[in-house]
């Protein structure tokens, strides 16, 4: 409206002496430069340039990583969170992504325990090369596979897989480091002895700790081997914890373990409140999960065509993600699991296989926004990044 | 040559709009949105089963295909309209007081309003249809007065308009209304805009209950996210470029007029006009050189005040609504019937007896709004995010779960199941909504809109040669009036451009 208009209003003068009051006494944003960002960076920082300080050998195929931020204090994390690691491997720019294995309460430092992976670019490089001294890049602590004091009970039910143990770890470390009025029980499962990792120090805690109940399970065993053996099936588990009723369970592990134990679960009649599970990285035979195209062969060659302009050789075992990263095509990603959408990408045209349980939003897919991080091209496709 | 016509900062429901207006126009648009996916508050996100609506509650001004409202039309114009599915919701809010038999629920129908109202509260019969058809009279009056801009605008031709524009929402009620019960049963919508009756003005409150009784509350398939992803859309098959992941960190101006942006990542590009999406503050403070920022801007900031943030429980639930006796969408939930100790509570850091929430529920109207037997709701309480600054970021998380647990307690009154069927939750505090919309404090209404601040006296003009605002920080705060921004905006640059 116009100046003279508004100046006819009822109570217009009125307006403007407050007005004057407030311009006088009003806050000066100038103050405000920067504070968002520095106030954010406190809880979660996209980016931490850290040391590591220390390299612990687990078992023969895996190492801790103990990390620590010379820059300043470490964002906090809640048990069973993860970060993401961004690494140059063979001139290739990537990341991954590992739970954090120390408590809480350990403020100093992250733990991050690494496995060897059969091919395994950025695990094989970090057994191998990684020491003391050396720098690492990695996110603030994400996820959302953690105790919630609102949904979960106080009696948890952690089944670990492999090196799926490692949020569950924490997750131990910090009821017993914070002496938290909880019960555990650790159902941790594993093909043989040598695969166990933490195994001494979950036995110790279990000893003096009566709230900490550590059960592993070997499917092959040494001879002289006395503990559980086989599968975690769901009578096992209700051999050890008795009845489900007020009982959270968290598991975590490859996708062969959720495909066993989910349905066991639910077999035990534990409602899908009470479960949560973890993303655990991307599948690395994809070609083998439900609605994959039997026509489609796994070394398929294709092209990916990127804003209508890069031509890139893709093959359709391979991940979008992982086609633009040995291209030197660098997009933010986090989980690389599907989940978190960090990596989302738009396809113009061309068939891809996406596997289910991706957490893609409705209009999302309605729009063709997929995760580039579990998305194969099986046939020539156009993105838009 | 610059290297775009026009750069937008910030893919929310503003500078979507504008750019797919100028997009479409042939105009050659470039949006920078610093996260992954477009939206700002229109956006959603996923946990386990559930896909959340973050910050849409009832959109205003949609109308029907045969009815169609301002925003149907603004929405059609971008091509969004045939790309998106509609729910017309069926009540306006279910009111509820704590310890009291207080529950009511009202429907956006102007004779059922009335009718309502009146079966309630049958001492104040006459006062009530006297209130609603004055409502109407002053709101036909603000349409060509102020939506409409009527030159001739003057207090001759529109006497209601001039007399009560700037009068408080309370002391209108209070010339019709004796019972405060029923002043508290009609203003609930005061929360919707974050200063309570007493201090916003009679015209945000009356335009939010016509509207809404006009064009119904409405409600969109897939939540405010296929909104933005159907903008986007149309600025892409429009040959406008959208970049995700890529912040502006800098707005480059030189003699008082625009160059083009600097982003996060050091590039430069440039264009002759700049329409910001980004808060005010952020605008001004964050991304220019003091030097640049006139001092009628300055002078306008120091007037305004940073508005609330919310506190906000997502929860999916493993159950239909009925199973919780959820019965409405929209369900307002008070702890007092004082607007004003409402209001002061939001600037405690605890979760009181005395807090707003307000729990929304779209399966009620959408089945298909969560998976089949599920419910998706959303409770919120705003709060000022100052004293959530104060926090230690090591006892943020415990806090999170401390107030959540007081809200649920809370609902637990009226909802005594509701918290035994909670599947995901995930909890946003002011400290959430200052990560995901980088604004100051985690405000999510922008400016407090006392009268004294409404765009009457804060103008939202930049008094810098190319750079145009849109958005709540730019003026009123909503999903229709962040969108009516965007196309302002871009009416504004096409003169510029020409």
């Amino acid at each position: 409206m116009k100046q003279e208009a508004i100046e006819q209003m009822e109570g217009y003068a009125d307006i403007v002496r407050e007005i004057d009051i407030a311009v006088k006494y009003g806050e000066d944003f100038s103050g405000e430069k920067g504070t968002v960002q520095q106030f954010i960076n406190r809880l979660h920082p996209k980016r931490l340039n850290m040391t590591v300080s220390e390299v612990i050998e687990e078992t023969p195929s895996t190492k801790t990583f103990r990390l620590v931020n010379p820059e300043g204090p470490l964002p906090p994390f809640q048990a069973g969170q993860y970060v993401s690691l961004s690494i140059e491997v063979d001139s290739i720019k990537t990341s991954r992504a590992y739970s954090i294995a120390s408590a809480p309460s350990e403020t100093g430092y992250f733990d991050l325990t690494v496995r060897r992976m059969e091919k395994g670019l950025v695990s094989n490089h970090l057994l191998d090369h990684v020491r003391a001294g050396d720098s690492l890049i990695i996110s603030g602590p994400q996820g959302t596979f953690h105790h919630n004091p609102i949904i979960h009970d106080d009696t948890l039910v952690l089944l670990g897989g492999g090196c799926g143990i490692t949020p569950l770890m924490s997750m131990v470390r910090d009821t017993i480091q914070s002496g938290l009025q909880r019960t555990l029980y650790l159902i941790y499962g594993n093909r043989s002895g040598d695969d166990m990792i933490y195994h001494k120090e979950l036995v110790q805690m279990a000893e003096k700790h009566a709230n900490f109940n550590y059960i592993p399970v070997l499917e092959q065993p040494d001879a002289g081997y006395q503990g559980k053996t086989g599968y975690i099936t769901g009578e096992l588990i209700k051999d050890i914890i008795g009845d489900i009723e007020g009982k959270s369970f968290f598991i975590c592990g490859p996708q062969a373990m959720y495909n066993f134990c989910l349905p066991e679960l639910k077999k035990l009649g534990v409602p899908k409140r009470k479960i949560r599970k973890e993303m655990f990285g991307t599948p690395i035979n994809i070609w083998e999960y439900p609605g994959w195209p039997e026509a489609v062969k796994p070394h398929q060659v294709c092209t990916i065509t990127v804003n209508g302009e890069n031509k890139l050789e893709a093959v359709a075992s391979e991940s979008i993600l992982v086609t633009l990263e040995k291209n030197g095509l660098v997009i933010p990603t986090i989980c690389r699991s599907g989940e978190c959408s960090l990596c989302r990408v738009k396809i113009m045209s061309g068939k891809v296989y996406q596997p289910q349980g991706t957490l893609v939003r409705k209009s999302d897919r309605h729009f063709g926004y997929v995760h580039s991080c579990v998305t194969y091209p099986l046939e020539d496709v156009d993105i838009l990044l | 040559m610059s290297d775009y016509d026009v750069i937008v900062i910030g893919a929310g429901n503003g500078g979507l709009m504008a750019a797919a207006r100028l997009a479409k126009k042939g105009v050659r648009v470039l949006v920078l949105e610093r996260h992954n996916i477009p939206g700002g508050c229109a956006t959603s996100f996923c946990r386990g089963r559930f896909e959340f609506e973050v910050a849409l509650h009832q959109l205003s001004g949609l109308g029907t295909e045969g009815y169609q409202g301002p925003l149907w039309r603004m929405l059609a114009s971008v091509d969004a309209i045939d790309k998106l599915d509609f729910v017309t919701m069926t009540d306006l809010y279910r009111l509820q007081l704590s310890g009291t038999d207080l529950d009511i629920t009202l429907r956006p129908d102007r004779q059922q309003l009335v009718a309502d109202l009146q079966a309630k509260f049958p001492h104040e019969k006459e006062g009530i249809q006297k209130f609603i058809d004055f409502s109407y009279a002053y709101f036909g009056e603000a349409i060509g007065a102020y939506y409409m801009q009527d030159p001739d605008a003057g207090p001759d031709k529109y006497p209601l308009y001039f007399k009560y524009a700037l009068k408080s929402a309370q002391d209108v009620l209070n010339e019709y209304f004796k019972d405060p019960l029923l002043k508290f049963v009609i203003a609930p919508y005061w929360s919707y805009i974050g200063v309570p009756p007493s201090l916003m003005s009679f015209h945000d409150l009356v335009s939010v209950i016509v509207g809404y009784c006009e064009f119904k509350p409405s409600h969109i398939k897939g939540g405010s996210q296929a909104l933005s992803n159907a903008v986007v859309d149309t600025i892409i098959q429009n040959s406008g470029t959208i970049r995700f992941s890529n912040g502006v960190k800098k707005i480059i101006v030189k003699g008082g007029v625009v160059q083009g942006v600097i982003t996060e990542k050091g590039e430069e590009i440039t264009s002759r006009i700049v329409i910001s999406n980004a808060s005010k503050i952020s605008t001004f403070v964050d991304m220019m050189d003091s030097k640049d920022v006139p001092a009628e801007v300055t002078r306008e900031m120091r007037q305004i005040s940073i508005a609330q943030g919310a506190l906000v429980l997502y929860m999916g639930l493993d159950c239909p609504p009925e199973a919780v006796d959820i019965k409405e969408s929209t369900n307002f939930v008070f702890g007092t019937d004082d607007y004003d100790r409402a209001y002061q509570q939001m600037k405690n850091l605890e979760v009181t007896n005395e807090d707003m929430m307000l729990m929304s529920c779209y399966n009620l109207v959408d089945p298909g709004f969560s998976p089949e037997g599920t419910s998706q709701v959303a409770v919120v309480t705003l709060k000022y995010g100052d004293t959530w600054l104060q926090v230690p970021p090591s006892q943020y998380a415990a806090k999170k779960y401390e107030c959540a647990d007081v809200i649920l307690n809370r609902l637990a009154e009226f909802y005594p199941n509701l918290r035994d069927h909670i599947e995901e939750i995930e909890i946003a505090t002011p400290i959430t909504s200052m990560r995901y919309l980088g604004t100051q404090r985690g405000s999510i209404y922008a400016y407090d809109h006392f009268i004294k601040n409404s765009d009457h006296f804060v103008r939202n003009q930049t008094h810098i040669k190319g750079l145009h605002g849109v958005g709540g920080w730019f003026g009123m705060i909503g999903f229709q009036p962040t969108l009516t921004s965007g196309v302002v905006a871009a009416k504004n640059v096409l003169k510029e451009l020409n």
